[in-house]
């Protein structure tokens, strides 16, 4: 149920799969080994997020480096939707990768929680479990690394 | 939600997230070894009276005691096990590429999702290493006077530092009470300190023998003060830490 979730989650954070596998996979053992302390009627979802947030931070600190996301060659369209002009097509994929691009020069602690909040769609609650920090620096921090954002894509624009 | 928000909400869909592996077959591996289970149960058992044995914060008169209960204690973020001899792999003999990245002492507050203590005299070195540990350096890294660590702990992580102490050397454990939480001090002799990975792996490049020590956590944060201190000089420092 979970696994899919800890594997994106570590892959967003890193970047790299096989970083992503192992995070997840050593987060999962992490997580069977500390259940007994585990507090019974807290969110499950956040705590083992956590886990494998610390596992993909380790790994990408220890590499030195972080993988930069990609986007997959071909963008899915709500069924509803009709599909654009190739052209407007073109120009869309081209303002999501400089936005992807912009985020990957963004600190690390900025992009995390973007992550976190808007690509694994996480509440700021959840965010604050995964990440290990108050719910009000979520909320700060969010702001700040969203302005930081913005201001980076205009002045490129 | 405002545009850039939908926008990344959008791109969160877009991006090339490869498929997860099984990760099943590799996780029940690690879990359920070939005799594991009853493996597994002695460690729990060790690990649960450990634990009790470190929060009962009596006086541990540890070279003296053989249990093979007492020859391992968890505190502060640290593993401490008595030897009978100390490891034979190389010691580190520069200290700096053991702490971590050199930073100021604000850009480590600005670093740390946890309120950062300091002594009332400012450090002379500051450095952010493995685990978010900051470490304050008083001296220079060939002439410390005092090495003060500040890691904040997880209940799940394997503890970040580990040391190896001879059992009945020279270097002498004990209890004590620091602002009110239960740690321990290790004095005399130098012992073998390393740090740990995540996964428990000794860093081997961060071996180095290590000085008296006091060692204690509080409020989800793990402290050590390293130096040439007595007990009182110590638990004196460890007061001024705030």
């Amino acid at each position: 149920m979970y696994q899919g979730l800890a594997f994106r989650t570590a892959f967003l954070l890193t970047g790299s799969s096989t970083d992503a596998e192992d995070a997840a996979q050593v987060g999962f053992v992490k997580a069977w080994r500390a259940l007994p302390r585990f507090r019974s009627g807290a969110p499950f979802r956040p705590w083992l997020l956590r886990i494998v947030a610390n596992e993909a931070h380790n790994r990408r600190r220890a590499s030195g480096r972080r993988a930069t996301l990609e986007l997959r060659a071909t963008a899915a369209h709500p069924p509803d939707d009709a599909a654009p002009s190739p052209e407007d097509a073109a120009l869309a994929r081209e303002r999501r990768g400089e936005l992807l691009a912009a985020l990957d020069r963004l600190d690390e602690r900025d992009r995390d929680v973007l992550v976190c909040r808007y690509f694994l769609e996480l509440t700021e609650e959840e965010t604050s479990e995964a990440l290990g920090v108050r719910r009000g620096t979520v909320k700060s921090r969010t702001a700040r690394a969203l302005e930081r954002l913005r201001a980076d894509v205009e002045v490129r624009a | 939600m405002n545009e850039l928000e939908q926008a990344l909400r959008h791109l969160g869909q877009e991006l090339d997230v490869p498929e997860s592996p099984d990760l099943v077959r590799a996780v029940r591996d690690v879990l359920e070894p070939r005799g594991g289970r009853a493996r597994r149960r002695r460690r729990w058992a060790l690990g649960v009276a450990v634990a009790a044995l470190a929060l009962l914060g009596a006086t541990l008169a540890i070279p003296e005691a053989r249990s093979a209960f007492l020859r391992v204690l968890t505190v502060g973020g640290e593993r401490i096990e008595l030897v009978d001899e100390l490891p034979g792999i190389e010691v580190a003999g520069d200290l700096e590429s053991t702490l971590g990245e050199r930073l100021t002492l604000n850009d480590a507050r600005e670093a740390s999702d946890f309120p950062l203590r300091t002594l009332d005299e400012a450090p002379d070195r500051v450095y952010l290493g493995e685990r978010g540990t900051v470490w304050l350096l008083y001296g220079t890294p060939a002439n410390v006077r005092l090495l003060v660590a500040q890691t904040p702990l997880l209940t799940v992580d394997e503890p970040a530092l580990r040391k190896k102490v001879v059992d009945g050397g020279g270097t002498r454990v004990e209890s004590a009470r620091v602002n009110g939480a239960d740690g321990l001090l290790l004095t005399g002799d130098s012992h073998f300190l390393f740090l740990v990975d995540r996964r428990g792996n000794a860093v081997e490049a961060s071996a180095r023998l290590a000085r008296d020590v006091l060692i204690w956590d509080a409020g989800g944060v793990a402290y050590r003060l390293e130096g040439d201190l007595d007990r009182a000089r110590a638990l004196e420092l460890a007061g001024e830490l705030r």
